[in-house]
Formats: C-alpha cells, sequence, structure tokens
C-alpha cells in the first residue's frame, strides 16, 4: 500500500517536472512520455479460451541521432470473451522495449525484449522473448507519422513451459504518431500483434499450445 | 558703281558699331568716314596718315583693314592683299563674314592668308576623364606649311606634345600624362603652339586649367538586373498519396494480422487493429485534404545559389575595380579665356 503511495508520488512529481519545463528547452530535446489506454484480445491454447481486456499504460519514446527507442508497460484486465468457454479474469502486465536503428530511406533495424505477465500465475502463460525486426516509418503529412514494423521473437520462454520452431513466434505492428501544439504534445497509436506457435510435451508426444494477442494503445504524450 | 556702293554700306553696318565704340584716332575716323562717302583717294590718304600716328593695336587692324577694303574696292589687289596680311599679322584670328564682304576682298583676303605664317583658331576641348583613359582634343590651322611644335607649359613644366610638318587643320589628342606615365599634376597651363619657316615663325597660346577630382566607384550589387531570387520552397500540388499509404499500411497490418493468425484460435479479432488503422486513414485523410507543407525546390535553390555566387563574384569584381579606382584621378580640362594674341 505504502508503496503505491510513493509511485503515486513520483509519477505526480515526474509530471510536475515535465510541465514546468521551459518551451526552449523541451524543442531541443527528443523525449515523449504519457499514459496510454490499452485494450486487447487474448487467446491461447483453442478457441475456447478466449479473453478481452481493458488497461491502462504508459509509453516513453526517445530520440538521439540515429537511435530511438520506445518503452511500453500496459496493465490489462482480461476478462473471459462471450464466445469462449473460461471463466477466471486475470491481470497481464506488459513490458515492451523497442530499440531501433535508423538504416536508409524508411528503413530501422529494430531490437527489443517483450515481457508478460499473467496473475494469477495459472489462468494464462507469462512469457519473455527477445524480439527482432524491421521498422519502415514514414511521414504522412506535417507532424504525422506512421510506421509499419514485424519481426520474430527469439527464445521464449514460457512459465508453463514449451517450444517453438525458429519462426514460430512473429510479431506486426501499426502506428501513428501526430504532434499538436508545434509537438510538444503528441497524441499516438500502436496496434501490437503477436502470435506464438508454442508446442508442449508431457511425456505423450508434442501437442500445439499456441498463445495470440492483439494489443491496441492509443494515449497521449508530452514531448520535449 | 553699284557695287562700291553695296560695299560701303555693307563696311558701315559691319564697321559702324565697333568704330563708334573703340576707335578714339581722328584721322582714322575721317579716312573711315571718306570710305563710307565712297571717296576712295581721301581714304586712302587719310588712312596712310592714320598710320603714321600712335595707334593702338585695335586701331591699327582696322586702320589696315580699311586700306584693304580701299586697294580691293579700287581693283589694286596687291595693295590690298599686302593690307591684309598686316590685318592678319595684328589679329591672326580674324576673319571676313563672306555674306557682308565682297568677293575682291574677300579673295585678297585669302590670298594674304596664304602668305603670312599664323596659327589661327587654337581651341582645347573641355574633357574630363580617368587619367590614362582619355585624351584632351586639341585643334589649331596653320597658315602655311610649317614645322609646327606643340608644347604644354607651366612654370617649370614644359611638355612637348606634338611636333610636326603641317599645313591646315591639325588635330591633336592629347592624353595628359607626364613622361612617367602619371597624370599631370593639377594647375594651370598654357597650350602653346610654335609654326617656323626658316627664320619665319609665330607663337599662340591658350590658357587652361587642369583640375584633379575623385574617380566614381561602382555601387554594390544586392541583384542582378533582369534576375531575381526563386522561392526556395513551393507547395506539392494535393495528391492522394497519404490516404494511399495510410490505407496500404493499414491493410498490410490487418491483412498480416488475418495471415499469421492461427487458425486454432477462431477468428482474428480486427478490433485493435481496426482501431489504430481506423486513426491512421482518418490521418491519411486529413493530410490529403490540408495544404501540403512546403517542399524545399531543388532547382530554385541550386539557381539561388548560383545567382548569390554570381553576385558574390560581381562584388569582388567592383570591390577590385573600385580599390584601383581609388588610386586613380579624374583628369578635368577646361580652356580659360584667352588674354592676347599670337605673335
Amino acid at each position: 500500500m505504502k508503496s503505491r503511495r510513493l509511485s503515486g508520488l513520483a509519477v505526480s512529481v515526474f509530471g510536475v517536472l515535465l510541465t514546468a519545463q521551459p518551451l526552449n528547452r523541451l524543442t531541443a530535446q527528443h523525449f515523449s512520455v504519457g499514459p496510454q489506454i490499452v485494450f486487447g484480445d487474448y487467446r491461447e491454447v483453442s478457441a475456447d479460451l478466449h479473453y478481452r481486456g481493458v488497461g491502462g499504460g504508459a509509453m516513453a519514446t526517445v530520440t538521439w541521432k540515429k537511435l530511438s527507442a520506445d518503452v511500453a508497460i500496459s496493465k490489462l484486465t482480461y476478462k473471459p470473451a462471450n464466445d469462449g468457454t473460461a471463466t477466471q479474469q486475470f491481470d497481464a502486465r506488459e513490458f515492451d522495449v523497442r530499440l531501433r536503428y535508423f538504416i536508409s530511406g524508411p528503413i530501422s533495424a529494430e531490437l527489443g525484449f517483450v515481457n508478460r505477465t499473467a496473475k494469477p500465475e495459472f489462468e494464462a502463460q507469462s512469457m519473455g522473448a527477445i524480439t527482432a525486426g524491421a521498422h519502415m516509418g514514414y511521414l504522412l503529412g506535417p507532424g504525422v507519422h506512421m510506421a509499419l514494423r514485424g519481426g520474430l521473437m527469439f527464445g521464449p520462454r514460457f512459465s508453463g513451459g514449451g517450444t517453438i520452431s525458429p519462426l514460430g513466434a512473429l510479431r506486426l505492428g501499426l502506428g501513428l504518431n501526430v504532434d499538436a501544439l508545434r509537438g510538444r504534445l503528441r497524441f499516438n497509436g500502436d496496434y501490437d500483434f503477436q502470435r506464438v506457435s508454442r508446442k508442449t510435451n508431457d511425456g505423450s508426444g508434442e501437442l500445439p499450445a499456441p498463445i495470440q494477442q492483439s494489443l491496441g494503445r492509443v494515449g497521449i504524450a508530452v514531448a520535449f | 558703281m553699284r557695287t562700291r556702293l553695296s560695299l560701303a554700306i555693307l563696311l558701315a553696318l559691319v564697321s559702324a558699331p565697333c568704330i563708334a565704340q573703340t576707335i578714339q584716332n581722328a584721322t582714322l575716323r575721317r579716312a573711315q568716314q571718306a570710305f563710307d562717302n565712297l571717296d576712295y583717294r581721301q581714304a586712302l590718304t587719310a588712312g596712310q596718315a592714320a598710320l603714321r600716328e600712335r595707334l593702338t593695336g585695335y586701331e591699327r587692324a582696322r586702320a589696315y583693314e580699311l586700306l584693304g577694303f580701299t586697294y580691293s574696292g579700287m581693283d589694286s589687289i596687291l595693295r590690298g592683299v599686302n593690307a591684309f596680311k598686316q590685318v592678319i599679322l595684328l589679329e591672326p584670328e580674324r576673319d571676313l563674314d563672306p555674306t557682308k564682304t565682297s568677293s575682291k576682298a574677300l579673295s585678297a583676303f585669302q590670298v594674304a592668308l596664304t602668305q603670312v605664317l599664323v596659327i589661327r583658331q587654337l581651341h582645347v576641348d573641355s574633357v574630363t576623364f580617368v587619367g590614362g583613359q582619355g585624351v584632351v582634343a586639341v585643334r589649331y590651322t596653320v597658315t602655311q606649311p610649317a614645322r609646327v611644335v606643340t608644347r604644354v607649359v607651366s612654370g617649370q613644366t614644359s611638355l612637348k606634345i606634338d611636333s610636326t610638318v603641317a599645313s591646315g587643320q591639325v588635330n591633336i589628342r592629347w592624353p595628359a600624362r607626364l613622361p612617367s606615365g602619371d597624370p599631370v599634376l593639377a594647375g594651370d597651363y598654357n597650350v602653346i603652339v610654335e609654326a617656323t619657316i626658316g627664320q619665319n615663325n609665330f607663337a599662340t597660346s591658350l590658357p587652361i586649367r587642369i583640375s584633379h577630382g575623385a574617380v566614381d566607384t561602382l555601387p554594390h550589387l544586392t541583384s542582378l538586373p533582369g534576375y531575381t531570387y526563386l522561392p526556395e520552397t513551393e507547395v506539392p500540388p494535393k495528391s492522394w498519396r497519404p490516404m494511399g499509404l495510410a490505407a496500404v499500411y493499414t491493410g498490410v497490418a490487418l491483412a498480416g494480422t488475418a495471415a499469421l493468425s492461427n487458425g486454432n484460435l477462431g477468428s482474428t479479432s480486427m478490433r485493435e487493429g481496426g482501431v489504430i488503422g481506423a486513426g491512421l486513414m482518418l490521418a491519411g485523410f486529413v493530410m490529403t485534404l490540408k495544404k501540403p507543407a512546403p517542399q524545399p525546390a531543388r532547382g530554385n535553390i541550386l539557381y539561388n545559389q548560383l545567382l548569390r555566387e554570381q553576385i558574390s563574384r560581381r562584388n569582388t569584381e567592383i570591390a577590385q575595380e573600385n580599390t584601383r579606382r581609388r588610386q586613380q584621378v579624374a583628369l578635368s580640362v577646361v580652356p580659360l579665356p584667352r588674354t592676347g594674341g599670337g605673335r
């Protein structure tokens, strides 16, 4: 309880610091951070384990020369969907880091990792993996950026065990950034689709236990 | 008789105002009166008597001129020529008005001109030029073939600017430079023209004033005439490209989602991708309708760069030219009123 209060206080102080920054200093930097509304669709093993959820999160981006990075955290409460047979809801906390290096034209290389923790532990798979792929950005108009990205997830670890083939975990994403107030405020939207062709073996042979998640994030960020 | 009468009337018209103003000698006035009355013998007697008296230069010239007209009227051409020769020696610039003078007197005067050595009609044009880049035009008429030397003199300075054997009109172009090549110093000078034939010589002069001034410098250029800077950005025409690209990106994302979905997990949820894709399509549509942001016009930028370089190069040349001009002088040559005749 005490730690929650402290984190709330820290967020407040951080927010005050951000808004108190002089504008000229803000424009000289390339960093943004802000809250997001997160909504998702989660499926596991079969069509019966189907969840939908809504939650909150935050996203921070930083750009320095040819390097840029996105860090997104989110917490969703997945509830069983009407078309499934699941009965228990669970919370999913996701931590997603993506580092990019600009190569040429619209193309950047992307490397990162993703970690999702389910609570209660046995209601869904917690997993972590290293991600690698490509990012294709395009300036749609003044202050409007869009991006398409895709990649693979390597070396995933699951709380319930299991393995995947080398190309068994894929990721696809779509992003949108709209600058406002001369770039000081940034509206963003982000779509992230993950498909993991997980297989388990309890001694009776390999059984498919796929995991699939669609995640949408919509938020606002202060840029400076 | 009729000719003599008209000649007399003409002479009276031409010379009367001058005589009334300047002739003080009574004998000469009596001679003029006799000539006006067509009493040539009396005019000759009185005229020759006047020449033996004390006369001013002007009166002496008028006395000889009267004798010249009288002899010409009496058809004594040789004596008329001799009288006119004296007139020319006394007043080298003297000319007879052909519309108001009898042909006999005119021809006698022309013959007299060819028999005396004088320099006439010495003239220097007013001119201003940059030292070393222009000339002063000097012209004169010499009545007989003679060695003519032209000098410009001021105090101790004497510059020979021309030496030639000539007859008739002579034109000289003087660059107004010292032997060292420097422009002549500012000051008052005399242009002296000396003509010599054997022991016979004649000289005349014309005062001139040479002054120095600064040479005008050129202003620096801010633009080239006829060439203007072009806008370095241009607004591209509206296009559906943003909308199209947004549709392509969204389509790829949604189609990719559908293609990559695991069939065992049921129908794929397009809600999340649809929301973000719809936002992207909306942004693309707005960007399509919105006035496009100005884009750098590469051709115009290069053109402006060339223009700036050209102006800069020209200004560098102008600066060099101005530096050179500041070391130059503008010579101004003006003839001054003549104080005396030649001799």
